[in-house]
């Protein structure tokens, strides 16, 4: 009884994970794939889709997409570090509020975040923003509170008897937070700059709003190709975006070392 | 213990002036109070306004809630997410309790199998289920090929395609909630409960179900209200055919430009989110108090 029940508990985890993987799996067969209608198991395996990557249907919407995802990155890591600093760190006066009132976003559904926005643009007779402006400002809003929540559970975790060596030893404000606070919540910045990085370049439902036509992000371009046909090139995108995005994680984790935020913060 | 022999140094982080504590919060509080808050205020400000006469109205939730359409979509939107939440909850559940549980050097791939499909954004993955649903996809190529049917099934364009898809998006996230509330609980009580002879069956079905209660009320609250926003899947999984909130709004906007109108759709959804998760709660104290008795 016990022996058969350990075998159905095996045999459902591995077809949870199988539901898991397998979409993934499709596409980059697909991208693989000879014939343009992605049908059963390809035969042969094909590069063919791949050199269409560089055109500029494609290259410019990842262009797009990349630079937004690095400036997001950056932009909501300063200034969730900034947050971070006042209400985790010096504990100002009305702290828990000012934490509830800065995460409030995530509660928002992206939809309902984008035609605030767009409503808010337009009748400040804004349109000039849309585009890169508005969608960077949008993508802020999105991604700073995951920022700041995991730098701010970075600074709680800082063990302030550094801080106070520091000051001890003749350390002036900025030099202790130069020196002692900034590498110490390294990990928790970085990973909450990671996420920025991914959210902001995956996006659909707030960017939709705000590209402009002849000027979209790289999810957006696949989607609205995606409507009418499952055209290969489309999986050879979306895996090489996926890679680029990999690459992209790997990269700040050699900078931020961030896997130690998540070893260290799930004790 | 408030008598230490030694002195403690001075705190050096107390400064004189809590403007100086505060300077550093004034630019992401500018930043959130430009392009979240005011933003907010202005749309639920808008959809109460007459559009002429900028007197308080009704009206926008009226034409809301007298639109036949409109109203199959909400209630499309909630049989959908209903659904969603469900399977997520029955999919993430087993495997939350084996990253819970397990010592195995599997947890660890196991782990990232579950997370890693994150990284790929969702139009990848509902690339990949239109690829395995579509009519001449993956499932049906396979079953006409092998003779089962000779028709194609109809597993895309409809609710079925749109459930799957999402219910794959939000795993991940009804994983995590639950691992939580499951490496909450003592694990010795299991064990003490095997020692006095529970069936395994049994340790399940007394302690580590009910014990996980806040777990699961939290997974199916999530993956409901993310089901309910949800843009990009319903629109390409569900087609033209199905409609939800979340792509009636992006019509709202972008086809008709009826910029006050989404505003209400987003204000309801909105609304939607606030209620489902006053009912959560509620109902995940209720079951905690009836568990303790």
């Amino acid at each position: 009884m016990s022996r058969l029940l350990t075998i159905l508990f095996r045999a459902s985890l591995i077809a949870i994970l199988a539901f898991i993987t397998l979409p993934l799996l499709v596409v980059v067969a697909a991208s693989f794939s000879p014939t343009s209608a992605v049908t059963f198991w390809p035969g042969d395996w094909t590069f063919q889709w791949y050199p269409a990557l560089l055109e500029s249907r494609w290259l410019d919407p990842f262009l797009l997409s990349a630079e937004l995802a690095i400036i997001v990155s950056l932009a909501s890591g300063l200034l969730g570090v900034l947050a971070a600093y006042s209400v985790a760190y010096q504990k100002c006066p009305g702290h828990a509020a000012i934490m509830s009132f800065l995460l409030s976003p995530m509660a928002v559904p992206q939809i309902v975040k984008g035609v605030a926005i767009v409503l808010f643009l337009s009748s400040a007779g804004l349109y000039k923003l849309l585009g890169t402006p508005g969608l960077v400002m949008a993508h802020i809003v999105l991604t700073m509170p995951y920022v700041m929540r995991m730098a701010a559970t970075a600074m709680f975790n800082f063990d302030k008897r550094l801080d106070r060596a520091a000051c001890i030893l003749g350390a002036g404000p900025l030099q202790r937070i130069r020196y002692v606070l900034l590498p110490l919540i390294r990990s928790g910045l970085f990973s909450g700059m990671t996420f920025a990085f991914i959210i902001s370049f995956n996006n659909i439902p707030l960017s939709v709003f705000l590209v402009r036509p002849g000027q979209t992000t790289l999810p957006i371009a696949v989607i609205n190709h995606l409507e009418y046909s499952l055209d290969p090139v489309l999986a050879a995108v979306n895996v090489a975006s996926l890679l680029f995005v990999l690459g992209t994680i790997i990269l700040f984790e050699k900078i931020g070392g961030f896997s130690a935020h998540f070893h260290g913060g799930s004790k | 213990m408030a008598t230490i022999a030694f002195s403690t140094p001075q705190r050096p982080t107390r400064i004189a002036f809590p403007f100086k504590v505060f300077l550093p919060l004034s630019l992401p509080s500018i930043v959130l109070l430009l392009f979240f808050a005011a933003p907010m205020g202005l749309m639920l400000g808008l959809s109460f306004q007459d559009q002429e006469t900028g007197t308080f109205t009704l009206a926008s939730y009226g034409r809301f809630f007298g639109d036949e359409l409109v109203l199959a979509g909400l209630g499309r939107t909630v049989v959908m997410s209903g659904l969603v939440a469900i399977s997520v909850t029955i999919l993430a559940y087993p495997l939350a309790y084996y990253l819970a549980r397990s010592t195995s050097r599997w947890r660890t791939l196991v782990f990232a199998l579950a997370i890693a499909p994150e990284l790929a954004g969702v139009v990848l993955r509902t690339y990949g289920w239109l690829v395995i649903l579509e009519d001449r996809g993956f499932i049906n190529s396979a079953l006409i090929w092998t003779g089962v049917i000779s028709e194609p099934l109809p597993l895309s364009k409809n609710l079925f395609g749109v459930v799957v898809g999402l219910t794959h998006v939000i795993l991940p996230f009804g994983v995590l909630s639950l691992l939580t509330s499951l490496q909450g609980i003592n694990p010795n009580l299991e064990k003490s409960a095997q020692i006095l002879g529970a069936s395994r069956l049994a340790v399940i079905r007394h302690i580590v179900l009910p014990l996980s209660v806040p777990g699961i009320v939290s997974s199916l609250l999530i993956a409901f209200t993310m089901a309910a926003s949800a843009y990009a899947t319903p629109a390409l999984l569900g087609g033209a055919a199905f409609k939800v909130m979340a792509t009636m709004v992006y019509e709202q906007v972008l086809f008709y430009i009826d910029w006050s109108f989404a505003a209400v759709m987003a204000n309801v959804l909105l609304a939607m989110m606030l209620i489902s998760a006053f009912v959560g709660s509620r109902l995940e104290s209720r079951l905690q108090q009836k568990l303790h008795l």
